[in-house]
């Protein structure tokens, strides 16, 4: 029998999404385009159309030493030319985003190689050389793990995860990095990560309606689904807690502990 | 404050802190006025500029950093007191009384007169009376504070910048007690409730220790080593002078090994080279010793949840303000972090209901042994009802914005509940690391980095007592292994210890002697009050010791 990875247990909508973020094969849906022009004005490490910054010379003409672990392993297009290390940053609201940060870290480690990602609870930051770091950027960007009005691109000063929504339903930033067209509907990057100005508005397009993204969310709430409402997710967690407990120091103990001491 | 006098106790500090109810989802931003929306905040424009020009070089001027009140700046209430604080006011910098409480801590040191007394005795043939003690308690109220006693042309320290220093004594032997004069008492009869003051004599037994406060402002400018060592100064020369010895016999040398060695309770041990302190420094404080300062269980006796919340208060103030944030840190970043457990009564709301929750479910607390059961029932029970406010009552969840923050509380509830279930600290502890995988499954996020590591790696050495593996965790602290570097722990592992001693109803956590100590009405900190005081200190109400206004143009 071949082993099928279950990648996360229960059968709540959460659980499902949490599932289907960290099987690889499962191919993320596109839900909006920005152009990659617009990614990198937005990431602001180089302007568009701006050679890469490069750390050291093309592996090719590097010479490298023998090693069979740079044989097993593929160079990343990015480590390949000597591309620079550069980062992407997300805020995930607390109000359903579609992702928060350990899926992030969980979903990424499943797909993205030559990458290392900080997992924080208001932000979650990934590093990668930069043309690759761009690549995951759009692929995030554009899919279904990004919400226009919950999820936030923000280098610094990154609070608002946790804070109360705005009268158009956007997330708080202090920065003000994005705004909400009310004529449009559309929420608009004026200042990229670090908060520097564009040159012109970027819509990464409508948010969701609430109703939809309780369905995409993998955050359990008291005011969705509760993994006390999927019980084999919190019997995982119990036993990971366990496990953890007894299998450490004195592990002895475990016997009696179980009856009481 | 019980959480049945209203649906939360959180709410009346929700509503004091936002126009919206508490429950309501959405808000307005960037109309508050930015930093000019808080008195505090405009009174450190004005003095920047003022500054600026007074001393030549450029200082606060908010307009080169973060843009400050994008969304409401709110105050804070001090919890179970109707004190609302500036936050400003809770950085231990703007706070005397918060500087005071930790003064207070660093410059006492514990030093027993049985030693010197049988030295006397035996070896000199003198006789130790009541009489002589007291005329010894006289000499060395003198002395203590930085006064001559032997030599006649000496430097001596003004009585008026030292006015907080003394000493007092105490013992398990009422009779000899009675005959020493009452104003170098701490009396443990008057200061403690009578099962309690039973307790603490039998453990104190018939021996007679001093409470040694040496000055304020010694502790300031030098460090907590220096306490035993200005103590055993000051007292080896009392002696000399109160017994009327040889300076420089023999017996003189004991009385300072007594004082700095052989028979002393420092507040903490010293730390290892790499974080190089000596004792009486944050860094080596057990969680058991903090819990014993705080004095709530002495004046609230039918209240443990309150002296957990207490301890919690302390703890966050001496191993997140002051050790983590500034001796490790630097910087002024984690008392964001740590006010969430002493302010707005949330964690309140969720340790009393804790602490309802065990008493439904199992009659009274501390009548459970400990058990995978209870700590899964309790602990997973607790961390979901937390989980909940701040899912249910948005205004909550904004006001520990930080994940941190609410790591902290959540853990700290689940934790102080299975201790109360079970009174068994280590039981809590487990329940802490339970709540943390819970909040972390649940939410998706936790605190930051290192914070979640401690709590990835915790469960593995909560069951142990042997060395290099665990201790009870009582004896832990702030330089345990892998909680020398993480804000928002300790606090609350502090309200554990508490908490299982506290609902069995025991007169101390670690030590009767600090326990005893620290219930000193001449303190200028109250230890009975600590979140009151905090407050008083916010308000700018609190007067401190070691003032240098008398020396100063």
């Amino acid at each position: 029998m071949t082993y099928k990875a279950q990648f996360h247990p229960g059968s709540s909508d959460p659980s499902k999404n949490r599932k289907k973020y960290m099987d690889p094969e499962y191919k993320l849906q596109k839900i909006r385009s920005v152009s990659d022009e617009d990614v990198v004005r937005v990431l602001g490490h180089r302007q568009p159309g701006e050679d890469y910054k490069s750390v050291h010379p093309p592996l090719e003409e590097m010479g490298e030493p023998e090693c069979s672990v740079r044989e097993l392993v593929e160079p990343t297009p990015g480590t390949k030319a000597g591309d620079r290390i550069r980062y992407v940053q997300f805020t995930d609201s607390v109000y359903f985003a579609p992702i928060s940060p350990y899926q992030r870290s969980w979903m990424y480690s499943y797909r993205y190689r030559g990458m290392d990602s900080g997992t924080l609870s208001g932000r979650h930051v990934v590093e990668a050389r930069e043309r690759d770091l761009e690549a995951i950027s759009k692929e995030l960007i554009e899919s279904e793990t990004f919400d226009a009005a919950r999820t936030g691109i923000r280098g610094r000063t990154v609070h608002g995860h946790a804070l109360r929504l705005d009268e158009n339903g956007i997330m708080f930033d202090a920065m003000q990095r994005y705004v909400f067209d009310k004529s449009t509907g559309e929420v608009k990057y004026v200042k990229d990560m670090v908060g520097q100005e564009i040159p012109a508005p970027i819509s990464v397009g409508k948010p969701l309606p609430e109703e939809e993204l309780k369905t995409r969310t993998t955050i359990y709430r008291a005011d969705g689904v509760t993994i006390k409402d999927d019980p084999e997710v919190l019997e995982m967690v119990q036993n990971v807690h366990w496990e953890r407990s007894f299998g450490g120091f004195e592990p002895f103990k475990e016997a009696k502990f179980k009856e009481g001491l | 404050m019980v959480y049945k006098d209203e649906k939360h106790n959180f709410m009346q500090a929700m509503k004091k802190k936002f126009e919206e109810a508490p429950d309501e989802k959405q808000t307005k931003y960037y109309v508050y006025g930015g930093y000019k929306q808080n008195k505090r905040k405009v009174e450190y424009f004005e003095s920047g500029q003022q500054l600026a020009k007074e001393r030549g070089i450029p200082g606060y001027n908010p307009s080169v950093g973060m843009p400050q009140g994008q969304r409401v700046l709110m105050p804070y209430q001090l919890s179970h007191t109707d004190i609302i604080a500036n936050m400003d006011d809770l950085h231990f910098v703007n706070n005397a009384a918060m500087q005071q409480a930790w003064d207070d801590m660093r410059r006492t040191v514990l030093v027993g007169l049985d030693s010197p007394h049988s030295i006397l005795e035996k070896r000199l043939g003198k006789e130790v009376t009541p009489e002589t003690i007291n005329h010894y308690l006289e000499v060395v109220n003198h002395a203590m504070p930085g006064a001559a006693v032997i030599q006649e042309h000496m430097v001596e320290t003004d009585p008026r910048l030292v006015k907080d220093s003394y000493v007092k004594v105490y013992s398990g032997n009422d009779e000899l007690i009675d005959e020493i004069d009452s104003r170098f008492v701490i009396d443990i009869n008057k200061e403690f409730p009578e099962n309690q003051a039973e307790a603490l004599k039998k453990a104190i037994g018939k021996s007679m220790w001093q409470v040694v406060r040496i000055p304020t402002v010694v502790g300031r400018v030098c460090d907590g080593g220096t306490v035993s060592r200005w103590s055993a100064m000051q007292i080896g020369m009392s002696f000399i002078g109160a017994y009327n010895l040889c300076a420089g016999e023999a017996a003189t040398g004991d009385f300072a090994y007594a004082a700095k060695h052989g028979s002393v309770i420092q507040m903490s041990d010293m730390m290892p080279a790499r974080r190089a302190r000596g004792p009486n420094e944050p860094g080596g404080l057990m969680y058991g010793i903090v819990s014993d300062c705080a004095q709530s269980m002495a004046k609230y006796p039918d209240d443990p949840a309150r002296h957990s919340l207490e301890a919690i208060a302390l703890a966050a103030l001496i191993y997140d303000q002051i050790y983590l944030g500034s001796y490790m840190s630097g910087g002024v970043g984690f008392t964001q972090y740590a006010t969430a457990a002493y302010t707005d009564n949330i964690l309140e709301d969720f340790v009393y209901w804790g602490m309802e929750h065990v008493k439904d479910k199992y009659g009274d607390l501390a009548n459970q042994k400990p058990s995978v059961k209870i700590i899964n029932d309790i602990g997973t029970d607790v961390t979901m009802y937390c989980l909940e406010q701040y899912e249910l009552y948005p205004a909550v969840m904004e006001t520990h914005f930080g994940g941190s923050q609410r790591a902290t509380c959540v853990s700290a509830a689940a934790g102080t509940s299975v201790a109360m279930a079970t009174g068994n600290a280590q039981a809590g502890l487990s329940s802490w690391y339970l709540a943390c995988n819970l909040h972390k499954e649940q939410m998706g996020r936790f605190g930051f980095y290192g914070y979640d590591l401690q709590d990835q790696i915790g469960a593995a050495n909560t069951f142990s007592y042997r060395s290099d593996e665990g201790l009870p965790f009582e004896l832990r602290g702030g330089n345990y292994p892998s909680y020398a570097m993480n804000v928002g722990h300790q606090s609350a592992y502090t309200g554990i210890v508490a908490a299982a001693h506290s609902a069995r109803g025991d007169a101390w956590t670690l030590s009767p002697h600090i326990k005893v100590a620290f219930a000193d009405k001449s303190l200028p900190f109250d230890f009975a009050n600590i979140t009151k005081e905090f407050g008083r200190g916010a308000m700018r109400e609190f007067v401190p010791a070691g003032e240098r206004d008398l020396i100063i143009p």
